[in-house]
């Protein structure tokens, strides 16, 4: 607890980044009770003092961050796609990480000819820049919310395998692997009880530094229309349908920008600071 | 320097496993995108014995294994096909396009190498003032921004507010319609090179050889120039490589939203125009120009870096 007060005494914004991301956590869990309005709810016309008005209004008192073309509430659409964005960041990294560890755990146990196999697959993903392997995946699979979350997979683990088969590689010469080995244990065995546990580290950080691409492939796919489909509200596809309104409604792209670019910074900032503060040279 | 050819050689060996995998997964891939081509190109009012004589006619009833083969023998003798949509030769349309995304590319790479390079010095040399937490500060922004929304700010600054700059389009590649895309990509590409830079010449500054400059008198500056930046080149050259097939991603985002005539722009207008020879050919290229960039990053790697062994 000291160690962690002390952290944030001398890293003031990553302090401040800590509670954005905690906020973030927040709004998606509580979204139905953050939202002002009903995220769906259409109202292309009003009367303001008397004069009728056409959607999309400015941000005001009625509307905080105004509304879309339909009249639908920017504020609540952003909470939504907030908790949309969150819960694909958690569930598409969090199944990267299996798909990559468990895949990357057997070729760096093995070696040999499955470890060369799978990392020359892994060379074969990688090479085709994520944003268009995921824009191929959704549209096999007909863009939706599973859809991304199939296509963040396909994209994010075969970093992960190699990240945690050298990971593994460098555990099995140590010398307990061989003791275990030794005392008859088999192979299955020390992977999961002995090898695994030591990876723990670099899976975790892996997870949460991971989870601000994912929440960019969920924006970027529905920002190209490939990814969440009207009328849910994704960050993405609200800032997509703002482009038409650029000129006289700069807010309905600008704000859901904002928030995603916030907790993507936030999650960078915390994560740097922390690996900065750990690395032994951080007092030279 | 044999040593070094029988290691070029031997890396481009080890490049067929996973251009043959390529090819298959993206045979597959487009394999699996639903919609029937024959009767796409047929039309929706052609008969049935339209769209199967063009389906026997274009080969799509033979086995799959075949097909496939038919796609890699084409591929390699640079038969790439007809796009649907074009209706022109794919081989023909290819290379105009292909410069398009380098001149884009090469520009945004060679700016940000300076950017990035000049900020990460600046960084490093007053480590832990204002100025290297300001210029981090701004590098962790420009990576943290989702591409596709800076692009729409940058857009809405200069060409709706001040009105300077055209919002899209293409001209002819180096003229006023680059500088909103280049500037775009800059953002994310010069925030990381100046974190690699940063880091790479405080690695350095804490050599020997660096000490014993400065305890001969030499001032800080010339310390900087002299030994420290020399050596941070390597990182830096090396981040510059990875960068340009990392970017990849991003200039397919940027040319759809700037219009920019390039690859990105290409494949993905054959993607949602469902143009399968188009996008086979594209996303293979693509992919290629990824790879044989991997390659000459780690080739250059082992030209700068005698500690680098050739064999494995």
């Amino acid at each position: 607890m000291n160690a962690f007060l002390n952290f944030f005494k001398k890293e003031p914004l990553a302090f401040l980044a800590l509670i954005v991301v905690v906020l973030y956590i927040l709004i998606a869990i509580f979204a139905p009770f953050i939202a002002t309005h009903d995220p769906f709810e259409v109202k292309t016309s009003m009367e303001v003092e008397g004069e009728k008005v056409y959607a999309p209004y400015a941000p005001g008192a009625r509307h905080w961050f105004g509304t879309d073309q339909l009249g639908r509430d920017l504020f609540s659409r952003i909470v939504y796609g907030i908790r949309i964005s969150i819960f694909v960041g958690i569930v598409a990294r969090g199944l990267s990480m299996v798909v990559g560890v468990l895949i990357g755990l057997f070729a760096g146990f093995y070696g040999g000819a499955l470890d060369n196999i799978v990392m020359r697959i892994t060379d074969v993903f990688i090479s085709i820049p994520a944003i268009l392997l995921a824009m191929i995946v959704t549209l096999i699979l007909s863009p939706s919310l599973t859809s991304v979350i199939i296509a963040i997979v396909v994209v994010g683990w075969p970093k992960v395998a190699r990240l945690v088969r050298g990971q593994v590689m460098s555990i099995t010469t140590n010398d307990y692997i061989e003791a275990t080995e030794a005392l008859g244990a088999n192979n299955l065995r020390i992977i999961f009880k002995h090898v695994l546990p030591n990876c723990i580290g670099i899976i975790i950080v892996s997870f949460s530094m991971g989870i601000p691409g994912a929440v960019m492939y969920e924006a970027g796919l529905s920002f190209f229309g490939l990814g969440i489909q009207p009328p849910n509200p994704s960050l993405g596809s609200i800032i997509s349908n703002g482009r038409g309104y650029l000129m006289f409604a700069p807010w309905y792209s600008i704000i859901p920008g904002i928030a995603l670019a916030l907790f993507v910074l936030s999650v960078n900032v915390l994560g740097d600071t922390l690996i900065d503060y750990y690395d032994p040279t951080y007092n030279r | 320097m044999i040593k070094l050819f029988s290691y070029i050689i031997k890396r481009l060996f080890s490049l067929i496993p996973i251009i043959i995998g390529l090819s298959i997964l993206i045979f597959a891939f487009l394999y699996l995108i639903p919609g029937d081509v024959a009767r796409m190109i047929a039309g929706p009012s052609a008969t049935d014995e339209v769209v199967n004589s063009i389906r026997m006619e274009m080969g799509l009833n033979r086995p799959l294994y075949i097909q496939y083969f038919d796609f890699i023998t084409d591929f390699l003798t640079g038969d790439f096909g007809k796009s649907y949509q074009s209706g022109n030769l794919i081989k023909n349309e290819i290379p105009q396009v292909f410069i398009r995304t380098l001149q884009l590319a090469i520009t945004v790479q060679i700016i940000s190498f300076f950017v990035g390079g000049v900020l990460g010095i600046i960084s490093a040399i007053w480590r832990k003032t204002i100025w290297d937490r300001i210029i981090m500060a701004i590098s962790v922004s420009g990576l943290s921004l989702p591409l596709f929304w800076s692009a729409l700010v940058i857009q809405l600054i200069f060409s709706i507010y001040l009105g300077v700059l055209p919002p899209s389009g293409y001209e002819s590649g180096f003229d006023q319609f680059i500088i909103l895309p280049a500037l775009t990509l800059m953002l994310p590409n010069s925030g990381m090179l100046a974190r690699v830079t940063r880091s790479a010449i405080i690695d350095v500054m804490n050599f020997d050889y660096v000490r014993t400059a400065r305890a001969k008198g030499l001032n800080n500056f010339w310390v900087v120039i002299k030994h420290i930046v020399r050596n941070a080149l390597i990182p830096m050259i090396t981040m510059t490589g990875t960068n340009l097939s990392r970017m990849m991603g991003g200039v397919i985002m940027i040319e759809i939203i700037f219009t920019w005539p390039g690859m990105g722009k290409y494949v993905y207008d054959a993607l949602l125009s469902k143009d399968l020879p188009a996008l086979q050919t594209a996303t293979m290229l693509i992919a290629i120009l990824v790879i044989l960039i991997n390659l000459l990053v780690d080739l250059s790697y082992a030209l700068i870096d005698p500690r680098i062994k050739y064999e494995e």
